[in-house]
């Protein structure tokens, strides 16, 4: 006995639905998280396609060309990996992140294309904790020396850790005439960035060249930016060469690091890069087999709904959204107690209704129940046979519809077209119901039921036309499982009706 | 919304049975679906009254098949008077009371007249499903008709006054009296605008009376005083709505019961899913009387027994 009460219907539903729940949030943050789905539909990714232009003119027999790209786990992933160059044999150094492309007996000026796809994953950014080799004090001439210190002692009062404060003083301490003789007032970038190099060496601080390029749409340029990196509290740290800042700056993607030429053309003179930069997007979804696969989820991917062909898909997405009308539908029956035509006539509605859209389809229905009444109730008086009548109104109603889709498209207008959107058999059933309950139960209850079947295909429309919940249906579709424990846990509810509550309000006072 | 909260708490401090409990605790749990059978065809549930001495209008014959229908004047050919009406209908819906006829024209209760083609019309409607539940084929079904007892005559206006009692698990529960009105057409359902009158379980006579969910005492149409409505053979009424339940088994059913002059209570149809608005006729919820049954009632005691012991609790 104690068990049975343990185990009823409504306490195992219960479970289930608690369980169901647990199993959908669980797989609500799995997609977010490693495959990039998102709650709204509107979010879209940014897909980088970044182009390095590579062209020299060969001089020897033998062209050897390493380029510095990008690794891997940079802030962004790389969607696809391209290279352009006809006859040239090409070797890739993971290692050292390098292509190199060798060719033979080159004649004129050779242009080589590097291209890469790349989209913003900043959960892949890592530190970087290699540990650099141990650095000796440079051995300095006494007048060098002399100048260290006199920038160290300056750059003792900045604020930050070294590498800034070194940065801090280089920026602003130009006309110091102790800085002067280190980095002349007219100095490239790189000049300034090896000039600071020299400094923190000075107190035994590894650093290096850090080459990167900030993602801008339709970015064409010869020079990557440079930046700085520096081996501080035992972890590589990237810094701002204009403002010290730590760390890389949204939407830049690190080529190189370290003092090694981005481009290197053994056999090749006047040898130059060309980097542009192009922006697309894409949803959330279409980029989820990538994320899948960067963290090691495709298989769970590849048996999921998202792989379908579109077609598929965009039929799996309309089926998605029903499970949410029948809830809605139940909760109006049951927990609110409308009465309506038929059961799940008024989602039928609602269909038509959002390929018809709202106000055309709903005048448009109106227009054909209307005539239809019209027409039944002079049938009525033939006192036709059952299914010979319901029959008749069918075929009137397919009438009715040709007649008002062509007259709709005469006049162009969407209000009178939409007819054809309409199921035939509801719509004749809707007649035949409403003219039998006029005469069975009067004009009123027939008015009402009309009234509470429209109104309840109106709600269940706004809910399934919404952009929003159609997405959240379709990309979260673990929470149809939760939507079909509702309604078995509904059809458990006992408690009143809210329409009972007004039927039975008589009742509702003490004797 | 407090006050729909503090409403409902109160409608279920009295009992009142809701239809998602009435479904879910009651009908799911003791009107197994295959006994449905047993009540949606009048034709069977006549035949099993009669079995047990249930009574009921006389069956004068039944049309099963369109080419019978033109022997419909030999069939009543007995009878000055019948009832036509659909095996599978409900709510009254089919039925037709013939009055008087001759060879030529029908006169039915309601004062119309019908020629035999407009006969012949109905009986065609009747079989091919237009009265019947899902509008699955039926069978005409003539019966005599019902000589009414005089005793309604002042409470009910032209229509059929019918009592029906709840019964649940043999034991009837609650009753009540549904009087036509002009406005109703005759017909005795309460959201139609007929009268609904509880009654006594114990004596038969009027708890209150409710029009339009509203509480009266004089019936809208004919002015007669409904509290001094008192149903007569009350033991025997009761007693059909207990054998109801040793015929059909349905644990919760309500019986329509009519009274002839002659014949005393007659069986008219059984319920399997009889509607709540039984409770806002007596003024309270059909729950407490259900528990009570549940829990204090004895079991294994026969129709009469069942009566008697409610009759003298």
């Amino acid at each position: 006995m104690k068990l049975a009460r343990f185990f009823t219907v409504r306490k195992v539903l219960s479970f289930l639905l608690f369980l169901s729940i647990a199993y959908a949030v669980y797989c609500i943050h799995y997609k977010v998280k490693y495959w990039g789905f998102s709650l709204s539909p509107k979010q879209v990714t940014d897909v980088w396609r970044i182009e390095a232009k590579i062209s020299f003119k060969p001089i020897g027999k033998k062209v050897e060309v390493a380029f510095a790209v990008p690794g891997e786990k940079e802030g962004f992933s790389i969607l696809s990996e391209e290279i352009v160059a006809d006859g040239y044999e090409v070797l890739q150094d993971k290692k050292e992140n390098k292509i190199i492309l060798k060719g033979k007996n080159k004649k004129g000026r050779q242009n080589l294309y590097y291209r890469l796809n790349v989209y913003e994953n900043t959960k892949n950014t890592q530190i970087n904790k290699q540990i650099p080799p141990k650095m000796d004090r440079p051995l300095l001439p006494e007048e060098e020396q002399q100048q260290m210190s006199k920038i160290w002692k300056l750059a003792k009062e900045k604020e930050g850790d070294r590498a800034q404060q070194v940065i801090a003083v280089v920026n602003q301490e130009l006309a110091n005439p102790s800085m002067s003789l280190v980095l002349p007032l007219k100095h490239t970038k790189k000049e300034f960035a090896e000039k600071v190099i020299q400094i923190l060496a000075y107190k035994r601080v590894p650093s290096r060249i850090v080459r990167a390029i900030k993602l801008l749409e339709g970015k064409k340029t010869e020079k990557p930016d440079i930046m700085l990196e520096a081996y501080i509290d035992k972890e590589w740290k990237l810094y701002d060469l204009e403002t010290g800042k730590i760390g890389l700056p949204e939407k830049w993607i690190v080529f190189q690091r370290g003092g090694v030429s981005l481009l290197d053309v053994r056999g090749g003179e006047k040898s130059q890069v060309m980097f542009s930069v192009m922006k697309s997007v894409a949803t959330p979804m279409k980029m989820a087999g990538y994320r899948a696969k960067d963290n090691n989820y495709l298989s769970e991917y590849t048996y999921s709904i998202y792989t379908l062909p579109l077609l598929e898909q965009n039929t799996l997405k309309w089926l998605m959204i029903f499970p949410l009308a029948i809830l809605i539908v139940v909760i109006l029956r049951n927990v609110i107690g409308i009465t309506t035509m038929g059961t799940f006539t008024p989602m039928l509605l609602s269909m038509s209704l959002v390929k018809t859209g709202f106000l055309p389809g709903l005048v448009c229905f109106s227009i054909m129940i209307f005539l239809g009444l019209i027409m039944r109730a002079v049938v009525a008086k033939l006192n036709l046979l059952l299914v010979p009548r319901i029959s008749f109104v069918v075929i009137f109603v397919i009438l009715l519809i040709q007649v008002l889709t062509v007259i709709g498209y005469r006049i162009d207008s969407r209000l009178v077209g939409s007819a054809i959107f309409f199921p035939i058999i509801i719509t004749a059933w809707i007649i035949e119901r409403a003219s039998i309950t006029w005469e069975e139960e009067g004009a009123r209850n027939t008015i009402q039921e009309i009234f509470n079947t429209l109104l309840t295909a109106i709600i269940v429309y706004f809910v399934i036309s919404n952009e929003y919940v159609r997405h959240v249906m379709f990309a979260f579709n673990e929470l149809n499982v939760v939507i079909l424990f509702m309604v078995m846990l509904l059809g458990t509810y006992t408690g009143y009706r809210l329409t009972e509550i007004t039927r039975f309000a008589s009742l509702a006072q003490k004797d | 919304m407090f006050g729909w909260i503090k409403r409902a708490k109160q409608l279920k401090a009295n009992g009142i049975l809701g239809m998602n409990d009435r479904n879910y605790s009651v009908i799911s749990k003791y009107n197994k679906r295959s006994l449905y059978t047993l009540v949606d065809d009048k034709v069977k549930t006549k035949q099993l009254a009669n079995n047990i001495n249930i009574s009921t209008p006389k069956m004068v014959g039944i049309i099963e098949h369109q080419y019978e229908v033109k022997n419909l004047l030999e069939i009543v050919k007995d009878y000055k008077t019948f009832v036509i009406k659909p095996a599978h209908g409900s709510g009254g819906k089919g039925v037709l009371v013939i009055k008087d006829y001759d060879g030529e024209k029908f006169y039915s209760a309601s004062g119309e007249e019908l020629s035999f083609k407009d006969m012949y019309q109905h009986v065609s409607n009747i079989l091919s499903g237009l009265f019947s539940l899902g509008g699955r084929y039926d069978v005409a079904l003539i019966e005599e008709t019902v000589n009414f007892s005089d005793v309604f005559k002042d409470f009910s206006y032209h229509g059929i006054p019918d009592v029906r009692v709840i019964v649940y698990k043999g034991y009837p529960a609650m009753v009540m009296m549904r009087l036509a009105t002009k406005e109703s057409d005759g017909k005795a359902n309460l959201h139609q605008g007929g009268v609904g009158v509880g009654l006594d379980v114990k004596t038969g006579a009027t708890l209150r009376a409710v029009l339009h969910n509203k509480p009266v005492t004089i019936h809208p149409d004919t002015g007669a005083n409904l509290m001094d409505l008192k149903v007569p053979y009350w033991r025997e009424h009761l007693l059909i709505g207990a054998l109801a339940y040793d015929m059909t088994g349905l644990g919760y059913l309500g019986a329509d019961i009519v009274l002839d002059k002659n014949r005393g209570p007659m069986m008219l149809e059984i319920n399997a899913r009889p509607g709540l608005a039984i409770q806002i006729a007596n003024g309270r919820g059909l729950k407490t009387p259900l528990k009570e049954i549940d829990e204090s009632y004895p079991t294994g005691l026969s129709a009469e027994e069942r009566v008697d012991y409610v009759l003298n609790k």
